[in-house]
């Protein structure tokens, strides 16, 4: 309950009253005693910490609600994709006052880049021809061995087919031009990653 | 002034609607916006089949790692392997520093940039599998680090923009 406020006239008026009232009129200094004749209770001890208890709580209520709205707000934008630098042309590519002057070929060198090229195409169908027949044995050979070993028992043949846990995950590097040198002394050094960190 | 009987003729008027013409052009498509970009749910794969695999190609050189996983696209659109997805990881930078024989601060030998090509394939047997492997083994380029592994959430995470005022929000929250 509110404390009710007693305006100063009242207190002047009662002050001028008989002799005992002197007395009630000091302790009536504090305007928390709504009457003279209630004893003087703990409201006004009782007041401080309420005051701290509503307006924390109030407090604390109005930050988490700001909180969840800003994170409402944020979980609202779509996660964006890194940009591939890959992709981004440099700006000095893009200066369209450089043009390149092919020089003149003759037509003997015309005439040996095609045959080369026709020599090419033949290299790269018969190297592509190659790997396909070599997918078809493979596939080939597989379907007539579980053929088999479908023959001769069941349960060995769905065991072989059900899929290799230990396959993935699976790395290999690739092949290098020449092999190691042996007893070769690199200098110290490290390594330092400068990738731009993208933030949303 | 006379106040004429001023009614509104609208709908009743000859001449309504004589201005209409957009029911006769063709219905063109409704204006797609920018969509939200959601991970696509991981397949898991049964006994017989793997599910979502990711075969990632990682090389210093990058026309070789392109060429590379066009090359290998190619072939799974040839042997009609289920693609799911192929994309380009963010490029990592990299300062290689060297100390000099005769001093004591560190030079700056290059900088190196590490690009990886990834393709999402699913639906592969488990017969063709190593077959699928041993196929791309062979063909495989100098200096390209080849990587088959099952795509989880983590691998689709790490393609997005770190948001660290989320993060932030979400640890005071909890």
């Amino acid at each position: 309950t509110p404390p009710e406020s007693v305006s100063p006239h009242t207190l002047c008026s009662f002050s001028s009253c008989s002799s005992w009232l002197p007395q009630r009129a000091l302790l009536r200094g504090s305007h928390w005693q709504s009457s003279l004749l209630t004893p003087r209770t703990s409201l006004p001890v009782r007041a401080q910490p309420k005051k701290k208890k509503k307006v924390d709580v109030k407090r604390e209520q109005a930050q988490k609600d700001r909180m969840k709205k800003k994170l409402r707000k944020l979980e609202k934008a779509a996660p964006e994709l890194i940009p591939i630098e890959d992709f981004m042309t440099p700006m000095k590519y893009s200066d369209s006052s450089r043009v390149r002057s092919l020089p003149e070929i003759s037509p003997e060198e015309t005439e040996r880049r095609v045959l080369l090229l026709k020599k090419w195409c033949l290299f790269k169908q018969k190297q592509d021809e190659a790997e396909k027949k070599a997918i078809q044995t493979l596939v080939e050979s597989q379907q007539e061995a579980l053929k088999e070993l479908r023959l001769e028992s069941e349960e060995l043949y769905q065991a072989a087919i059900l899929r290799d846990e230990g396959l993935f995950p699976f790395e290999r590097d690739g092949p290098s031009y020449t092999p190691p040198l042996p007893g070769y002394d690199p200098p110290e050094g490290r390594c330092v990653d400068v990738t731009k960190v993208y933030t949303q | 002034g006379v106040l004429l009987t001023c009614y509104r003729s609208h709908r009743c008027r000859p001449t309504h609607g004589i201005g209409r013409y957009k029911y006769l052009l063709p219905k063109e498509a409704p204006k797609k916006k920018r969509e939200r970009i959601q991970m696509k749910e991981i397949n898991a794969g049964t006994e017989l089949e793997y599910g979502d695999i990711n075969i990632q190609m990682t090389s210093y050189d990058m026309c070789l790692v392109e060429h590379f996983a066009q090359y290998v696209h190619r072939l799974c659109n040839r042997l009609s392997i289920r693609v799911n997805e192929s994309y380009a990881m963010p490029t990592k930078t990299n300062e290689v520093l060297f100390l000099e024989e005769r001093g004591s601060k560190m030079q700056l030998d290059a900088v190196l940039t590490t690009h990886q090509r990834v393709i999402q394939i699913t639906g592969l047997s488990s017969t063709f599998a190593p077959i699928l492997l041993e196929i791309i083994q062979s063909s495989q380029p100098e200096g390209v680090h080849l990587a088959m592994k099952q795509h989880t959430e983590a691998d689709f995470k790490s393609r997005l923009k770190s948001r660290p005022e989320l993060e932030e929000l979400l640890a005071q929250m909890s």
